[in-house]
């Protein structure tokens, strides 16, 4: 089954490939643009790919910390299909760049040449949010898949289910916070974070369901809440079609009215009626992310989806399903029979894993709290194991604040408090996980780490630490001889006397003097102090030699020949002699 | 909006909030319910405000849905503080990223009414079992919090 | 299947290597670089753009600009342009007299076709239209880099090597003023450096009307070296007295006007003292540099 699915995947995501390939060498304008937008498909998947990847973490996360049951097997392909899906939702917004391999400079981080992001963009949270929602989302599903061979390691997946609660949130209010603090009428919407919270996420669920039909069981809280949402959906288009006066029929179609069929017990009880109603959901939300990011899109003729759209979707669908049934069947091949990492339960007898579960809680030790069970305020199990991280994390969140706010380089644009308010919980996020693990690593030793993991860990390092200093060190600092002409400015005539002044003030003054009597100070702290301005010892030199100086540089002075002329150096040559004839009256 | 529109929806949404989950209700009517107040309270702003002039009532359906959540979890029998927070936190959501949407066009953002849903929130994480009286104090600060910040 | 698991991984992998190296290749356009445009194509281009120019200006009232409210902003100089819709009859001269001051290199015949130009003046409503260069830009607000940025005498300037094409300050400004480089203009033979002192962009980066800021520039430059020889009596502050934008330079009517709004002496203010002044009305809370007037007050 899987490896038919990874065949098809395959067969999608290759041509596919080929279409990013391309469009990475051809850049923006390979692909449909409307002619008021400049973003087109690949933000559409982005958005669409990141709702998707709303599924893991709301699935397991969320319902883990509101106690909703869900078996390890459901929770853990929920988990691993955000992973997957983050991947793909990573990819799109570095493509679609005009100039790729600048993406570093969307970093909050001070680079060598004291350049500082500007932090009040949304593409910048953006890049913070999701680079953090994936590595914590990683660090969750491996500790969920760990918990089989280091039980201890469960207790620290509830209070990571609590951190990753308001991150996934937050991921996606700043994705939809891209496009709603933007200009573009269509894009206007304070009510845009709820909306695409709602989306995330409604199409999450439908993805969730559909990956259930492929592992042959179903889940039917997950089903109903999908149901739910369509209609949470349907009321949020209600009133984006009052404030704006339009809507995306054929979203409208697929995702608010077709899901309505599985009121029908046939086509709900039938394994490929459930498959049709999760894709008409993910059609119609894809529809609908490619209307609000090309508002012209559908309405506007001569931008139809070209085949690199085309291309760009088959990529995305065919390497998400390539990827996730890849790893789904390494993971079951390799692990399943020794200790069963995906579980057996199959959804249907819930009440089966719930026994378990009690029955291994208290081998732990571990009183199982009754429903409605009364707990002290911050008396909670999970607010312990979360207290001191969770304080480091705030501390440093503020310590990074104050940094950024003090980080004025080049920009005057207005900055406040507003502008960073994004990007304090995922920091507060990154930090908290970061020290509970080291806590839990080398205070605790909860867990222990192979051999081969330990390698792992320490490469994973080095490479992190490695972009990291080649992007602090940025590119070359060469000019660009493409963009910076090397030709000369001035006209290609003998230059009167006066004019050699202004120039010599202009260019020279600030090394040699306005009387060619050096600007010691500066001189003395950066260069060691050049030649002394006399009449013998310009006679002795000549005046060909000297302009040749000017023009092509020589020990600590720079080359003027792309900035001056020869006539222009000529020039200079007799100021100079004037200027000595004039120091030595 | 007019003050007394503003007070009015603020009343519609304790009267939606009764509906709510009562005892033994399923989850599809609820969702339904939550949906069709949705509706309601987007009508209720088309009709009350005039969307086409201030866009501060483009999020306004959805804060009369969270103030409606946060006043129907005080008759929640269950995990009632937690949900309490919850909903709490919701409405300082909305209201925040609301409020930095509109920044960026040009509009002030409510500070005072969201630090005022933030410290009850975060008070109320201290708030052992929670009696009569303290739930209509809960619920006069809401709609306090609603008319006046 | 016949094949073991290693060798279809290996095969997957071969495939995928050369799929992304087909779509590297390189096109075979670029034999098309070597002679540069001539002028006439450019003259073509912006009749042609006049042709196509529909939209039109939708205007408001606004006061007359006053200092910068930004950080850092200079109190003497918020340079700024007036662009008189009384005397303007929509020629088009502006244009290209900006097209060659800028280099603004010519587009491909589909974008031209779509009405796609790189043109950093366009003509709306029969009168020129460019950046304002608000003093409360919603484009540099959102710019992820700092590439698109204030310079404190008000012009709203690019850095094109900070740029990473995010294309974000495009989708945000109200009036669509900017544009955006699709196409590698060097490569396909559609860029020429009819002036030396500005550079040619990049394919990748957005960009705009500058004001001509290297105008300003060698003027400030001039100004400062004047001072340190004593070769000017005038104050010692430089207010960009004399500078003249390539637009309004060209402009047979004197319809487009460049001064300083704080200095009292600049053309921009004399000239625009008795008349109304609009905005198009996207832009009227924006406070924008570049204004319309239009009747007497």
């Amino acid at each position: 089954m899987f490896k038919y699915l990874m065949l098809a995947g395959l067969a999608l995501f290759l041509p596919g490939l080929y279409a990013l390939g391309y469009s990475i060498f051809e850049g923006p304008s390979a692909w449909m643009v409307d002619s008021r937008t400049f973003w087109g498909t690949p933000i559409s998947l982005f958005v669409f790919w990141i709702g998707l990847a709303h599924a893991g973490t709301l699935l397991s996360a969320i319902f883990l910390a509101l106690d909703i049951k869900l078996d390890r097997r459901t929770a853990l392909i929920a988990e691993l299909s955000t992973l997957v899906c983050l991947v793909f939702a990573g990819i799109f917004p570095l493509m679609h760049l005009g100039v790729v391999e600048n993406f570093y400079m969307v970093m909050p981080l001070l680079d060598a040449r004291g350049n500082f992001a500007n932090v009040g963009s949304p593409l910048v949270w953006d890049f913070c949010c999701i680079a953090v929602y994936a590595l914590l989302s990683l660090v969750f599903f491996m500790t969920h898949l760990k918990t089989r061979e280091i039980p201890a390691l469960d207790k620290y997946r509830k209070p990571m289910a609590w951190l990753l609660f308001p991150l996934v949130l937050w991921v996606h209010t700043v994705v939809s916070l891209d496009f709603a603090t933007a200009f573009v009428p269509e894009w206007c919407g304070a009510f845009f974070p709820v909306y695409f919270i709602a989306g995330a996420i409604f199409s999450g669920l439908a993805l969730m369901n559909l990956l259930l039909c492929s592992e042959g069981y179903r889940v039917r809280l997950l089903e109903r809440l999908q149901l739910i949402f369509s209609w949470f959906m349907c009321a949020i288009w209600v009133w984006d079609l009052m404030l704006k006066g339009s809507l995306c029929t054929s979203a409208f179609i697929f995702a608010g009215v077709l899901p309505q069929f599985r009121m029908i017990a046939v086509i709900r009880e039938n394994k490929w009626g459930r498959i049709a109603l999760s894709l008409s959901v993910l059609i119609g939300l894809f529809l609908e992310r490619l209307y609000i990011v090309s508002p012209e899109f559908g309405s506007y003729a001569a931008s139809p989806l070209n085949w690199i759209d085309w291309g760009l979707i088959a990529f995305s669908v065919g390497g998400f399903v390539l990827l996730f049934f890849g790893i789904r069947r390494y993971l079951s091949w390799k692990m399943e029979g020794a200790g069963s990492y995906f579980g057996e339960v199959d959804g249907t007898d819930l009440a089966d894993a719930e026994q378990q579960e009690l029955e291994k809680e208290g081998a732990r030790g571990i009183e199982k709290p009754k429903k409605g069970f009364y707990i002290q305020p911050w008396a909670s199990e999970e607010y312990h194991v979360l207290r001191l991280p969770l304080l480091v994390g705030f501390a440093i969140a503020l310590v990074y604040s104050i940094w950024v706010l003090s980080q004025s380089v080049f920009a005057n644009v207005e900055f406040s408090f507003a502008n960073i308010v994004p990007l304090l919980y995922p920091v507060i996020a990154l930090v908290t996980t970061v020290t509970l693990y080291l806590r839990a690593y080398f205070v605790e030793h909860a867990f222990t780490l192979h051999r081969h993991e330990k390698w792992m860990a320490a490469i994973l390092l080095v490479l992190v630490a490695a972009c990291a200093g080649t992007f602090f060190a940025g590119g070359s600092s060469q000019n660009s001889t493409n963009t910076i002409d090397s030709q000369s400015i001035g006209v290609d005539a003998p230059i009167s006397q006066s004019h050699a002044r202004l120039l010599w003030n202009a260019r020279c003054a600030t090394c040699h003097g306005v009387k060619g009597n050096f600007n010691e100070k500066f001189v003395r702290e950066f260069y060691p102090v050049p030649q002394k301005l006399d009449v013998q010892r310009l006679d002795s030199l000549g005046a060909d030699s000297l302009v040749k100086v000017i023009l092509n540089g020589r020990a600590n002075m720079n080359a003027y020949a792309g900035r001056l002329t020869p006539e222009e150096a000529h020039g200079l040559v007799n100021y100079m002699y004037s200027l000595a004839k004039e120091g030595e009256k | 909006m007019t003050a007394l529109a503003n007070s009015l929806s603020c009343l519609i949404a304790l009267g939606c909030a009764s509906f709510l989950w009562r005892k033994g209700s399923s989850p599809y009517r609820n969702g339904a319910l939550l949906a069709g107040f949705l509706v309601l309270f987007c009508l209720f702003t088309y009709f009350a405000g005039d969307i086409s002039v201030d866009p501060t009532l483009e999020h306004y359906p959805f804060r009369m849905l969270a103030l409606c959540l946060c006043l129907s979890t005080t008759s929640l029998s269950l995990y009632r503080r937690r949900y309490l927070v919850l909903a709490q936190a919701l409405w300082c959501w909305i209201e925040l990223f609301g409020g930095i949407a509109l920044y960026y066009r040009g509009f002030d953002i409510a500070w005072t009414r969201i630090l005022a849903l933030l410290s009850m929130s975060l008070c109320s994480t201290f708030l052992s079992k929670i009696s009569k009286e303290m739930e209509f104090c809960l619920m006069v600060f809401w709609l306090a919090v609603w008319v006046f910040f | 299947m016949g094949m073991d698991r290693r060798e279809f991984i290996k095969s997957c992998s071969l495939v995928a290597v050369m799929g992304l190296l087909f779509g590297c290749r390189k096109i075979p356009l670029e034999e098309l670089a070597g002679d540069l445009p001539s002028l006439k194509r450019f003259e073509d281009e912006v009749k042609l753009a006049l042709s196509q120019a529909k939209k039109s200006l939708d205007l408001v009232k606004i006061p007359t600009p006053g200092a910068l409210k930004i950080p850092g902003a200079s109190t003497l100089n918020r340079f700024g342009m007036a662009i008189d819709l009384d005397a303007c009859d929509g020629c088009g001269k502006c244009i290209l007299a900006c097209n060659l001051e800028n280099n603004v290199p010519l587009v491909p015949d589909e974008d031209a076709a779509r009405g796609r130009f790189m043109h950093w003046v366009d003509m709306r409503g029969s009168a020129p239209f460019m950046c304002a260069h608000c003093g409360n830009a919603p484009c540099e607000r959102v710019c992820p880099t700092g590439a698109a940025n204030h310079t404190p005498d008000g012009l709203s300037a690019m850095m094109y090597k900070r740029c990473t094409g995010s294309r974000f300050c495009g989708a945000n400004c109200p009036v669509q003023a900017r544009k955006f480089n699709f196409n590698d203009a060097q490569k396909l033979g559609l860029a020429r450096q009819f002036n030396r002192e500005v550079p040619l962009r990049d394919k990748g980066v957005m960009e705009k009307c500058s004001l001509c800021l290297h105008r300003l520039q060698n003027d400030r430059l001039d100004f400062k070296t004047k001072l340190t020889v004593g070769a000017t009596t005038a104050d010692a502050e430089w207010r960009g007295r004399g500078v003249k934008t390539a637009c309004a330079e060209a402009c047979p009517k004197n319809a487009i006007i460049f001064g300083n709004w704080l200095d009292e002496k600049s053309p921009l203010v004399k000239l625009s003292k008795n008349r109304e002044l609009y905005a198009p009305r996207e832009l009227a809370d924006l406070d924008p540099s570049v204004v319309f007037m239009r009747g007497r007050r």
